[in-house]
């Protein structure tokens, strides 16, 4: 009896709970957290008027929810007289932005204006849904985010899945970082993809941290990180943090063995490439890796560096150990900024971005890692006004704007780096969160001194090797033979080529 | 009329029973197993597509990943068969005694896990198996006076950690056959036995484990397949599809990455052959040794 | 009755000391199994942020506990609102297709294990051989078929394809094949029809079989993903995992949401599992066979 209880019980929970949900989505948004402000603030009679309202509309307004109710959650966008777009994304706040860019395309051309329908599906799923549907020939929508690891695959279709965006991004093109325009090449040199970012890497310290264990204020350390130029001169101003903290549970920085980044740092610097590019062949023994991975070692075995928990950084394991300040320094692209901000809102103020150390003075400092391209797909019905919408919202500067403030990408269009409202914007939460605006170290780096390692149809078995095997061989024993490790990496990947 | 008597008679019936199965295989069965086996045999790219012979197969006998991969689902297969049917069978008997009291609450809880969206299951498991000091397995670990341990990072801790998460997430779910299956026994069966003096164990190997038979092959049949194409609790449990040394690398993990991440469709569907052969023929033997498919008296 | 019989030993000093043994065994065994959702159960309290920080702690201090996550969910916010539009649609074809699967799937089930026709062991093959393929080879061939069907972006087209569930008519064929043949002939000499009997005597007796696949279909329809995300279009089309997925993106999580909307998307399969859990305790009676 009771278990039939409780069962009833639950089931007229849930059916509540429903209803809920239905009633609030008749009402839009806006609307029903009004309502619950009111409620919540004033008594009981406002509750009442406020219900019998509710039933009110109900039984006028039966229509009207309807339409609201298909309206809001496709996030469509833009004029419904318009060219209609379908666009796919993965991150939610992608399909934000093209929406707030159609509506601002809409007023600067009333004779083209557009509509577009964003729809965010699983990270995974959406490239499969993408690659299966152009290769079914049908299904595909207009405009597509890829993710760059993703994006071998997709660019193999070249100009049969693609539409190529050289005329639609030439005007954007002299101030683009060069790199990251590449990096979204086909193997015939046609632009396929816009990137949302540079994904620049930086060096990442916590100030606040160092100062502390070291007895300085936070301005000399800030002047001590700002004289690292090689990795020699990073080395000995870990040394002397190890000395001052004097913890063998603390470390400088932590090194990866489930990630690349650090491989593609040493290989920008020496303007090495591992793929080959579309040449080809891939040639992992190169002198960058390493250099890289033996000085690493030597890291490793002397106590300066750990082994990244759960093998990188960007991992709920590695959040913790930020913040439980166990390392203080380690490298990665900019887009990490909004991992600080997002899971670790505690370490505001304490961080200092800067650029990476090189190998030798003169080096490029910094590589573009991860990233988005995105597409038109031949299946389109507005081919050219899509690429040309998609290049406008992602390399102009009211799109390079939106990109920044709500993204909070290093946007790959030069022109607006240097604009002191944009750069120096004080509301940006991270400029408000760091204590040196990022952009002035992307400044200072600047886009010719950003390398680039590229994505070919190679790069997942390269990576995969690297990840699973490779780094956990020489990293996990630091005393494993670089030269072998790099030997057994070449063969598995000479298997696929 | 007589269409009523032909469509009535005993001959006809079985087919009718078994024609919606018949109209699912034709419509979505037959073309897209022909389709996959054929694209076995061929190299697909987004362009063009190319008739390669056995080539993929051959390359596959070669390739140590995916050999690496083959021996993690076998060994990930036998031991969910010794840990998930003779315990799962256990535990039914024991609820299906009087001896448990309150038992819809440990029924309810024991098959929560498999409701739980495995998304969050996921992160949950990486979380308490992370190689940082605040995972469970290193809190107790660190109790019992062994400080931490990569758990994730090497091979039998690695399958330690799938097992863990499949009698998680299926015991619950195996008990339920099983109980199900309990309930097909004729009660009166046991009276006969408690007539002649029978021991509870005696009981339990002379009439429930013959008569649960049927329901034991189907566990035994589905999990032989589920061990062998396990996937998702590896892409769980080290959030995404790659781990140190492919320790949790699986068949379909492979098929996974070479299909979808690699979008090489042909070696993936020959890896996907390769595993329907592997599974049909343990499954057939033990199907035929067991006589699934004598006919009835 | 057996029954009886063991309700009359219930209060003899070893029964009890196997009581408290049987009992407190599967006291602890839940205890285990608990945990994980009980720290999830706790984490979907708490912000997203401090499942971060401190990783899965099980933290009863109540002052660091907040409905944040539950209000925002219920909110009527756009999130909350999409929220419940998947809910509803995973409701709308997980109740569809697990009525249509266990109904298809008893029958067909039924016709292999009552009777002995030339096909039998073929047919059975095949349903066996089905259970074997894994479907991400089959997944590009069955998209462009149901396309071909006009089937796509339609529930008809999630649902159909799985409607056939080999594991379903297996499950159905074994616990069939363990019932006495003679209720068959005894039937058949009373004069029932071969369909009266299929409808009204052997699926009654069949219930604990209903009520397992009953509970094992709605886990599978409530939790697909893949299938349905290829044959979907569009945000209000979507099933709740499909939604919940989106949650997770290369550039972060949001485990506020996340969290919160898994824990309360258990409810509905938890629901019928306490629904159908009861017809598994009804099975057989003695001397079933007699009737």
């Amino acid at each position: 009896m009771k278990k039939k209880l409780v069962s009833i019980l639950l089931c007229a929970a849930m059916t509540a709970t429903l209803l809920a949900g239905c009633g609030s989505s008749a009402d839009t948004a806006a609307d029903s957290g009004a309502a619950e402000e009111t409620t919540e603030a004033a008594a009981e009679e406002t509750t009442e008027a406020a219900a019998e309202e509710t039933t009110e509309a109900a039984a006028d307004e039966t229509e009207e929810a309807v339409a609201a109710e298909e309206e809001i959650p496709t996030s469509t966008f833009g004029d419904a007289n318009g060219t209609h777009l379908e666009m796919w994304t993965f991150v939610e706040l992608h399909g934000q932005h093209y929406g707030k860019m159609a509506e601002i395309w809409n007023e600067q051309n009333p004779d083209r204006t557009i509509e577009i329908t964003c729809t965010t599906y699983p990270y995974g799923d959406m490239h499969t849904k993408l690659l299966t549907s152009l290769e079914a020939g049908t299904g595909a929508p207009d405009i597509c985010d890829v993710e760059v690891g993703q994006y071998p695959n997709v660019v193999a279709g070249l100009d049969q899945w693609l539409v190529p965006l050289d005329d639609a991004a030439s005007p954007y093109m002299a101030t683009m970082v060069p790199a990251r325009m590449q990096t979204y090449q086909g193997e015939d040199g046609h632009y396929y993809g816009a990137p949302y970012h540079v994904g620049a890497t930086a060096m990442y310290y916590n100030v606040a941290a160092m100062s502390e264990a070291m007895g300085i204020s936070q301005d000399e350390v800030i002047a001590k990180i700002d004289a690292v130029v090689t990795w020699d001169d990073y080395v000995a101003l870990g040394e002397e943090y190890k000395t001052a903290i004097a913890d063998d549970s603390k470390y400088w920085t932590s090194v990866d063995t489930g990630g690349v980044d650090w491989l593609w740092i040493a290989m920008a610097e020496y303007g090495e490439d591992w793929t080959g590019g579309f040449e080809g062949p891939a040639n992992v023994q190169l002198d960058s890796v390493k250099n890289m991975l033996s000085m690493q070692q030597e890291w490793l075995k002397s106590g300066l560096a750990q082994i990244s928990p759960d093998g990188h950084v960007d991992l709920e394991a590695g959040f913790q150990n930020i913040m439980d300040h166990n390392i203080v320094s380690f490298p990665k692209a900019l887009w990490y900024m909004s991992r600080f901000t997002n899971y670790m809102p505690e370490e505001s103020g304490n961080w200092y971005i800067a650029k990476c150390p090189v190998f030798e003075v003169g080096q490029k400092c910094s590589v573009g890692i991860g990233g988005t391209g995105t597409v038109v797909t031949q299946q389109s019905e507005a081919k050219e006004l899509a690429a040309e919408f998609l290049c406008w919202a992602k390399m102009s500067d009211e799109g390079e704007q939106n990109i920044w403030d709500t993204l909070g990408f290093d946007v790959c269009n030069t022109a607006q780096w240097g604009v002191d409202a944009f750069a120096h914007d004080d509301n940006n939460q991270f400029n408000q969160y760091f204590i040196n605006y990022p952009y002035d170290v992307l400044n200072e780096i600047g886009m010719d001194n950003i390398g680039k390692i590229s994505v070919v149809a190679i790069s997942p078995t390269i990576n995969e090797y690297a990840c699973t095997t490779t780094l956990n061989e020489v990293l996990e024993d630091p005393d494993y033979s670089i030269d072998d490790a790099l030997q057994e990496f070449q063969d598995a990947v000479d298997l696929e080529q | 009329m007589k269409t009523k008597n032909f469509l009535y008679s005993q001959k006809v019936a079985p087919y009718v029973f078994v024609l919606p199965f018949i109209l699912s295989f034709a419509v979505f069965w037959v073309y897209p197993l022909i389709t996959a086996f054929t694209m076995s045999f061929q190299k697909i790219t987004a362009t063009k597509t190319a008739w390669v012979g056995i080539a993929n197969y051959t390359k596959l006998l070669k390739d140590k990943v995916f050999l690496i991969a083959v021996a993690n689902s076998a060994k990930y297969m036998f031991f969910t068969l010794v840990l998930l049917i003779p315990f799962p069978m256990i535990f039914a008997v024991l609820m299906d005694s009087n001896i448990v009291k309150a038992k819809g609450v440990w029924k309810a809880i024991l098959y929560m896990p498999a409701l739980t969206s495995v998304v969050i299951s996921g992160t949950l498991f990486r979380l308490m198996f992370t190689e940082y000091k605040t995972g469970q397995m290193n809190l107790i670990s660190q109790a019992l006076g062994f400080g931490t341990y990569k758990w994730l990072k090497n091979g039998w801790s690695g399958m330690l950690a799938l097992l863990v998460l499949a009698c998680w997430r299926w015991t619950g779910v195996n008990m339920l056959y099983f109980l199900s299956g309990l309930k097909a026994i004729d009660t009166s069966l046991y009276e006969a036995a408690d007539i002649d003096g029978a021991t509870p164990i005696q009981k339990f190997f002379r009439v429930t484990l013959p008569l649960l038979k049927p329901t034991t092959i189907y566990v035994l049949t589905i999990s032989v397949y589920a061990g062998l194409a396990m996937f998702l609790e590896s892409y769980m449990l080290w959030a995404g599809n790659s781990s140190p040394n492919n320790i949790g690398l699986t068949i379909v993990g492979y098929l996974y990455k070479r299909g979808i991440e690699k979008n090489d469709m042909g070696y993936a569907c020959a890896v996907g052959v390769v595993l329907l052969i592997v599974a049909l023929i343990i499954n057939f033997a033990q199907l035929i040794m067991n006589g699934t498919f004598k006919k009835e008296d | 009755m057996a029954k009886d019989k063991h309700r009359d030993l219930s209060h003899s000093p070893s029964h009890i000391v196997k009581s408290v043994l049987g009992t407190g065994f599967f006291v602890i065994l839940c205890a285990i199994i608990a945990f994980p959702i009980l720290a999830g159960l706790l984490a979907s309290f708490r912000p997203g942020t401090e499942l971060i920080r401190r990783g899965l702690a099980i933290d009863l201090n109540p002052t660091t506990m907040t409905l944040a996550n539950y209000k925002y969910l219920f909110g009527g916010n756009a999130d909350s609102i999409k929220y419940f539009m998947w809910y509803k649609n995973s409701l709308l074809i997980t109740l569809t297709s697990v009525v249509l699967t266990l109904i298809i799937c008893y029958f067909v089930a039924y016709g292999l294990t009552m009777y002995d026709f030339k096909l039998r062991n073929f047919l059975f093959t095949l349903v066996i051989a089905t259970m074997m393929v894994p479907f991400e080879i089959l997944m590009l061939p069955m998209y462009k078929e149901i396309i071909k069907l006009h089937l796509i972006d339609t529930y008809a087209g999630v649902i159909i394809t799985g409607l056939c569930s080999a594991s379903t008519i297996f499950f159905f064929r074994q616990y069939l094949s363990g019932l006495p043949k003679e209720l068959l002939s005894a039937a058949r000499i009373d004069g029932a029809n071969e369909y009266y009997i299929s409808v009204k005597i052997i699926l009654p007796l069949a219930k604990p079989a209903f009520a397992s696949m009953g509970i094992l279909c709605a886990m599978g329809a409530w939790n697909a993903i893949l299938w349905p995300l290829l044959v979907l279009k569009g945000a209000e089309k979507f099933t709740l995992p499909i939604g919940l997925n989106t949650l997770l993106t290369p550039y972060g999580n949001n485990y506020d949401v996340l969290i919160a909307g898994s824990m309360f998307g258990i409810l509905p399969i938890f629901i019928i599992f306490l629904l159908f859990q009861k017809y598994i305790i009804d099975g057989m009676t003695a001397g079933a066979v007699k009737g």
